[in-house]
C-alpha cells in the first residue's frame, strides 16, 4: 500500500475550505504601493523567486491550517513479512521451588534462585532474534496466559521480568502444556514452533489429559525443550527410583517418557547451575533457524502535528516577509491639509 | 500663490493680435527694429531726420519698429492613470499648480491659455481664451478631474489639432509612453515651441528604499509584482532611470527646448528660469 492510499483525514467536511488555499493567487496581505508604471521595475530573478515563495507559503500555510483541522492521518496497515526465527512458546513454571537456588535453599547474598536465574537467560534469548514470535505462558496449580504470541519483543520481555515474583503452590504441567500449545494458534503452519518449558520438576499427567495432550502434540508438532533446572541431589530424568518405578514416585522420569513418546522432536536439558541453563539456550538459539513469515503491523499515525508544523513554517515565511516589507518615501494622502483648511475656515 | 511664469518664445511670435512678445511683424510703436529706405516703408512720421542726413546717398530713411504680438500657451496634459501617483509630492496636484499657474501669466500679460488633457483621446478641452477667469476654469476643471485613462495616445490627436501659427507648447507628462508615441508627438508639434515638462518623483529617485519587500501595483493597470528591494537592484533601477531621462532629453533637444523636470514640488521661478534659458 502506497503512502498515498494510507492516508485519510477524520473530519473531512473541513477540506471544502481547502480551495481557499488559492487566494493567495488572487490577493496578496502586503500592502500595494502604486506607481506609475511597472516597466520602470527591473527586472529581477531574485524578486520573482520571493514572490513565488511568498506565494506558495501562502498557499501552503491555508492549505495546512485546513488539513490540520480535519484530522490528517495515516492509516495503520499490517505487513506480511518474511524473517528468520521461529514461533517460540514459552511455558514457565511458578511453583514455589522456583524461588530456590540451584542448591535447594532460599537464595541469599549473591546466590540467585532457579526462578531468576531463567529470567536472565531467556531475556538475552528473546532479545537475540528480531522476527521470533514468542509466547508467555505460566503454570503452577493452573496454568496462566501471561503473553500471547507477539513480535513486540519489549511486551515479551517485560513478561519474563516478571516471572521470578515469587511463585506458589504445586506444578501442574499437563493443563500448562494444553495452554502453552494453544499459544500457536493456527497461522504460519511452515514456520518452526518450539515449546520451551521451563521447569524444576513435574508432576503426573494424568492419564486422561494424556490423550488429547498427544493429540494437540500431533496435530502442532512443536519442538519440544525441556528446560529441567534441577536441585542439587533431587533425581535426574534418568534415574530410575529405588522402589516402584511409577509416575508418582518419579514424576521427572516419567514426564520425559512421556514426552519422548509424543512423536515430535524433543529434547530435555538438565541443567544444575546458570551456566548449564544458559548453554542449553544457547543450543535452542542454534537450532530453531528457519524463515518465518510474519505480519508487521503499523499503526496509525496521526499527521496532525506534522500539517500544523509545515502551516507554521508558511506563516514563518510570510512573517519573514511581512518583516522585511517596505515602502516608497511617500508623503501621507493630502487629505489631512485639506481637512485641516476646512477647520479653519469653520474657525 | 506662486509668482507670474515668465517665459519668452523660442523665436519670433505670431499671434494675431497686439501683446507681449516679440515677433518679425512691424508696427506702429514698440521697439526699434531697423532703418529702412521712405519707399519700403512710407510712413512719413516715422521719418528719422538725423539718419536721413547722414544718409551718404541722400535718401530717405524712415524707423521701423517691432510689433508686439500676443501669443498663444498650450498645456497638453497626460491624463493616463500614471498621473495619480502620489510619491514624495501629488504628480496631479502638481500639474494643476504648474496649469494655473500658466494661465494666470498668460492671461494676465494678454495671452491665450489653453488645455487640452489627453488619456486615450482628447478628453479635456478648455479652448486658449484671453479671459481674466481662465486661471479659476482651468482650476476647477483640472481639481475635479482625476486622471484614469489606460494610455495617452490622445496625445497625438491634440498634437494634430494645434496646427497654425506657432504657439508656445507646454506638454505634461511623466513621459512614461512608449518611446514611439514621444517622438511622434513631438514630430507633430514641430511648428510650436514645445516646452515638456517631465513630472518626476524623488520616491521613485533618490528616495527608493535600499532593502526590503515591497509589492507594486501598476497604475495603469498593468498588474503587480514583488519586488524584494536591495541596494544592487536600486542602482539598476536608478541607472535604467538616468537612461529613461537621457532619452527624452535628447528626443526633446533634437526638436528645441531641453524637458524640464518637475519634481515633488512646483516652484514657479525655476520654471520660469528654465523657460527663459531655453529660450534662445
Amino acid at each position: 500500500m502506497t503512502v498515498l492510499a494510507r492516508f485519510g483525514v477524520t473530519a473531512p467536511a473541513w477540506l471544502w475550505l481547502l480551495p481557499l488555499a488559492l487566494l493567495p493567487l488572487a490577493a496578496s496581505a502586503q500592502r500595494r504601493v502604486p506607481i506609475p508604471s511597472l516597466a520602470m521595475v527591473p527586472a529581477d530573478g531574485l524578486s520573482r523567486l520571493v514572490d513565488a515563495v511568498l506565494t506558495l507559503a501562502g498557499m501552503a500555510g491555508i492549505g495546512f491550517l485546513v488539513i490540520a483541522l480535519s484530522g490528517p492521518h495515516l492509516a495503520g496497515e499490517s505487513l506480511a513479512r518474511t524473517g528468520e526465527g521461529a514461533q517460540i512458546s514459552l511455558l514457565v513454571d511458578r511453583s514455589g521451588s522456583m524461588n530456590e537456588t540451584f542448591a535447594g535453599r532460599q537464595p541469599s547474598g549473591a546466590e540467585e534462585s532457579k526462578a531468576a536465574a531463567s529470567r536472565r537467560i531467556l531475556d538475552g534469548f528473546v532479545g537475540r532474534r528480531a522476527h521470533d514470535l514468542v509466547a508467555v505462558s505460566a503454570f503452577s496449580t493452573s496454568p496462566m496466559a501471561v503473553l500471547p504470541m507477539t513480535d513486540r519483543h519489549d511486551a515479551v520481555r517485560a513478561a519474563i521480568r516478571a516471572i521470578d515474583r515469587p511463585g506458589l503452590e504445586a506444578t501442574n504441567v499437563a493443563r500448562g502444556l494444553g495452554l502453552a500449545l494453544a499459544q500457536f494458534g493456527t497461522g504460519a503452519p511452515q514456520a518452526s514452533r518450539v515449546l520451551l518449558l521451563v521447569s524444576d520438576g513435574a508432576a503426573v499427567i494424568d492419564r486422561r489429559v494424556q490423550p488429547t495432550l498427544r493429540e494437540d502434540f500431533a496435530k502442532i508438532r512443536p519442538t519440544l525443550y525441556w528446560l529441567f533446572l534441577r536441585t542439587a541431589g533431587s533425581p535426574g530424568l534418568a534415574d530410575r527410583p529405588a522402589g516402584e518405578d511409577t509416575p508418582q514416585a518419579a514424576p521427572e522420569r516419567h514426564l520425559d517418557l512421556f514426552f519422548k513418546s509424543l512423536g515430535v522432536p524433543y529434547r530435555a536439558f538438565e541443567a544444575e547451575s546458570a551456566q548449564a541453563v544458559e548453554a542449553a539456550i544457547r543450543e535452542i538459539d542454534r537450532q530453531e533457524r528457519k524463515p518465518i513469515s510474519y505480519a508487521e503491523r503499523r499503526p496509525q499515525r496521526d499527521l496532525t502535528g506534522l500539517a500544523y508544523g509545515l502551516a507554521a513554517l508558511a506563516m514563518g515565511l510570510l512573517l519573514a516577509g511581512t518583516l522585511i516589507e517596505t515602502d516608497l518615501a511617500t508623503r501621507r494622502p493630502a487629505s489631512r491639509p485639506a481637512a485641516s483648511r476646512e477647520t479653519r475656515r469653520a474657525a | 500663490m506662486t509668482g507670474d511664469i515668465l517665459y519668452r518664445l523660442r523665436g519670433p511670435a505670431a499671434g494675431s493680435g497686439a501683446g507681449a512678445h516679440r515677433s518679425r511683424d512691424t508696427g506702429g510703436i514698440g521697439v526699434f527694429r531697423d532703418h529702412v529706405p521712405f519707399w519700403r516703408h512710407p510712413d512719413a512720421r516715422r521719418i528719422d531726420l538725423r539718419a536721413t542726413l547722414r544718409d551718404p546717398f541722400e535718401g530717405t530713411v524712415v524707423r521701423r519698429f517691432e510689433q508686439s504680438r500676443a501669443l498663444e500657451v498650450w498645456a497638453l496634459v497626460d491624463l493616463s492613470a500614471s498621473m495619480r501617483f502620489r510619491g514624495a509630492g501629488a504628480t496631479w496636484d502638481l500639474v494643476t499648480e504648474l496649469c494655473i499657474a500658466l494661465a494666470r501669466s498668460a492671461t494676465r500679460i494678454g495671452d491665450a491659455f489653453g488645455l487640452i488633457g489627453c488619456g486615450a483621446g482628447p478628453e479635456l478641452v478648455l479652448p486658449a481664451s484671453r479671459r481674466r477667469g481662465t486661471a479659476d476654469a482651468v482650476a476647477a476643471r483640472l481639481r475635479a478631474m482625476a486622471p484614469g485613462g489606460a494610455s495617452a495616445d490622445g496625445l497625438l490627436a491634440a498634437a494634430t489639432s494645434l496646427a497654425g501659427r506657432r504657439k508656445l507648447v507646454v506638454v505634461v507628462s511623466d513621459f512614461r509612453l512608449p518611446e514611439a508615441l514621444t517622438g511622434a508627438v513631438f514630430e507633430r508639434l514641430q511648428g510650436h515651441d514645445v516646452v515638456p515638462v517631465a513630472i518626476e518623483d524623488g520616491a521613485l529617485g533618490e528616495g527608493l528604499p535600499a532593502f526590503g519587500l515591497i509589492e507594486l501595483e501598476d497604475l495603469e493597470g498593468g498588474g503587480r509584482r514583488r519586488v524584494l528591494m536591495r541596494p544592487s537592484l536600486r542602482a539598476r533601477w536608478l541607472a535604467r532611470e538616468a537612461e529613461r531621462r537621457d532619452f527624452l532629453r535628447r528626443l526633446a533637444l533634437r526638436h528645441g527646448r531641453p524637458p524640464y523636470r518637475l519634481a515633488d514640488r512646483f516652484d514657479g521661478d525655476d520654471f520660469s528660469r528654465h523657460l527663459l534659458g531655453t529660450a534662445a
